[in-house]
């Protein structure tokens, strides 16, 4: 009973001790967490992975307003508004509520010429819903919608998405 | 004069730190034996399966995450398959490859997180660290492979939403690398621990006849001594090709199915999901990772029901379709939920602090309870 007792008292010391030298091994190894966000060696957005699903952007000058990204949402926080003008059907706003948002990517997906998309940005907390909304047509202004030029049938899909990736790139710098 | 007893009820959660998430307990207690504790679940109710019959069939993957957020691919996995089913549809082999390594990482660090946690709720923080520094890798692996790091929606009906990322299969090999002596440092530090093995063994025992009556699933049934698991015995995707063991508790500190048993199996089946991982990136073939899949789903009128072994255990999804664009009723039945029927039965005469340790060692996450 009492070499029981004295032998149970042994084995917790002797496996603490086994912890402690664990735990005093882990003091020196290469520490795991980086300091943020003024200590990390390059600027946060730019560590995050290509694909990283954070913040949507939309590039205007390519959208057909096709308006499959708005049906695709599963909660209805994009909100295209188009019109008819005499030049045509133009797009007077494109609102997505990334206060609802879910970051799921569903949206991305049936774009057919890649205008939606997601960038790895995601420290734009803030204090009031109203500024959780992306507005991508300034108020007042209207957009004309990208037409995707007409080619071969077969073409076509490919074609568009290579123009609308370069045209993209055009657009990057003042976007 | 002696002193006067009685008994007393007490409200343990729904706000308690060792609850893991929002569950209440009432607990009718005499000091710190207890005569009874009883769940009262419901507090995190958020109508999934409701919203699953607003949403379209793509719309409501999102949601199976939220479903149970610590093992999102395989609850992606296990929407997928039904909407399949019901649709007929054939799904390439590399999307079935891709969703079964996913679904492995998932489950490796879903157990760590809750090996981590059992420790944590007897009162050593050390493992749970460690466990969430593991686990933070495999989040950085899924962030590079689907761009989230907890809600993944990686998987779609027909397939997967990408490929793997250029470098993805050595990355992974490399942290399953580091990631085995960590197991090793892990099981010296918690599970050979004298103080753990007194809190944990013969606490909580559930027998086999038991876990079978309550339908347990899972680690938790296959700790109880039943060697049942999904993925081999009513096999899917992949798994058929695989090798892999079951572990089945086999009561080494004395009693069959006690929470010590718990800690292990699961300790055994992250072993056995690295070798499962191996053996997929050696096999992984070329080709699509999405298949054809229809513009617009609308399954013919019929119903469909598809089992899945997720990190909690047997995860099934029931549908019915009604010929529309929306599922007529959607159903998910989870391994947490039947978890907690055999609480009040086996809290019968436990001290407290023990309540907390087999509430831990039977891994139930709350939002999986209520859905
Ligand atoms: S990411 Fe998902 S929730 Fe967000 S706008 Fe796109 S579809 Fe809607
Ligand atoms: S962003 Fe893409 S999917 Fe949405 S309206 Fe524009 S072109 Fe269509």
């Amino acid at each position: 009973m009492s070499s029981g007792y004295f032998n149970n008292i042994k084995e917790a010391t002797v496996s603490l001790f086994n912890g402690f030298a664990i735990t005093l091994s882990n003091m020196f190894r290469k520490p795991v967490t980086l300091q943020y966000p003024d200590k990390t060696p390059r600027s946060v957005t730019d560590l995050m992975p290509e694909r990283s699903r954070s913040w949507l952007k939309v590039e205007m000058p390519i959208c057909t307003a096709c308006l499959n990204c708005e049906k695709a949402c599963p909660i209805d926080c994009i909100k295209i508004t188009t019109e008819k003008d005499p030049s045509g059907r133009v797009m007077s706003g494109f609102d997505i509520d990334m206060a609802k948002c879910m970051y799921c990517g569903l949206c991305t997906e049936p774009c057919p010429t890649g205008a939606i998309h997601f960038i790895p940005e995601f420290e734009r907390a803030s204090f009031s819903l109203d500024q959780m909304i992306s507005r991508f047509v300034p108020e007042g202004e209207k957009v004309v919608p990208y037409k995707v030029p007409k080619k071969d049938k077969d073409e076509e899909k490919n074609s568009a998405k290579e123009e609308a990736e370069d045209k993209a790139a055009e657009a990057e710098p003042d976007a | 004069m002696g002193i006067q007893t009685e008994e007393m009820m007490l409200n343990m959660g729904p706000q308690h730190p060792s609850t893991h998430g929002v569950i209440r307990f009432v607990v009718k207690s005499d000091g710190e034996v207890m005569t009874e504790a009883v769940p009262d679940v419901g507090y995190l109710h958020r109508s999934i399966e409701k919203i699953g019959e607003i949403c379209e069939y793509n719309g409501f993957m999102p949601y199976t995450d939220r479903a149970d957020y610590l093992s999102a691919m395989n609850a992606n996995q296990g929407y997928a398959m039904v909407v399949e089913k019901l649709l007929g549809l054939e799904i390439p082999e590399r999307a079935e490859y891709l969703r079964v390594i996913a679904a492995e990482l998932n489950r490796i660090i879903s157990h760590i997180l809750s090996l981590g946690a059992v420790a944590m709720d007897i009162g050593a923080a050390t493992p749970f660290v460690l466990a969430l520094k593991e686990r933070e890798k495999v989040n950085d692996l899924m962030e590079a492979l689907c761009g989230q790091r907890l809600t993944y929606s990686y998987v779609r009906i027909g397939g997967v939403s990408y490929d793997m990322p250029p470098g993805f299969i050595e990355r992974s090999l490399k942290f399953l690398a580091d990631f085995e002596p960590f197991m090793d440092e892990f099981e010296n530090l918690v599970p050979e621990n004298k103080i753990f093995i007194e809190r944990t063994a013969g606490v909580g025992v559930i027998t086999r006849e038991d876990a079978i009556a309550y339908n347990l699933v899972g680690p938790n049934l296959r700790a109880s001594g039943v060697d049942w698991d999904l993925r081999r015995d009513m096999t899917y995707s992949v798994y058929p090709k695989l090798q892999f063991e079951v572990p089945v508790g086999v009561g080494s500190q004395g009693v069959v199915g006690d929470s010590f048993d718990r800690f292990i199996v699961r300790i055994k089946e992250i072993k056995q999901s690295i070798s499962l991982l191996k053996q997929c990136f050696a096999q992984i073939p070329e080709g699509d990772f999405l298949g054809e899949i229809p513009r617009v789903m609308k399954p013919a009128v019929g119903e469909c029901y598809v089992r899945t072994e997720s990190s909690r255990g047997d995860m099934g999804y029931y549908l019915i379709s009604d010929g529309s664009k929306n599922a007529f009723r959607v159903r998910i039945r989870t391994g947490s939920f039947t978890s907690m029927s055999i609480i009040e039965k086996i809290s019968r005469g436990m001290m407290l602090a023990d309540l907390v340790t087999f509430i831990a060692s039977l891994d139930v996450v709350a939002p999986e309870i209520d859905r």
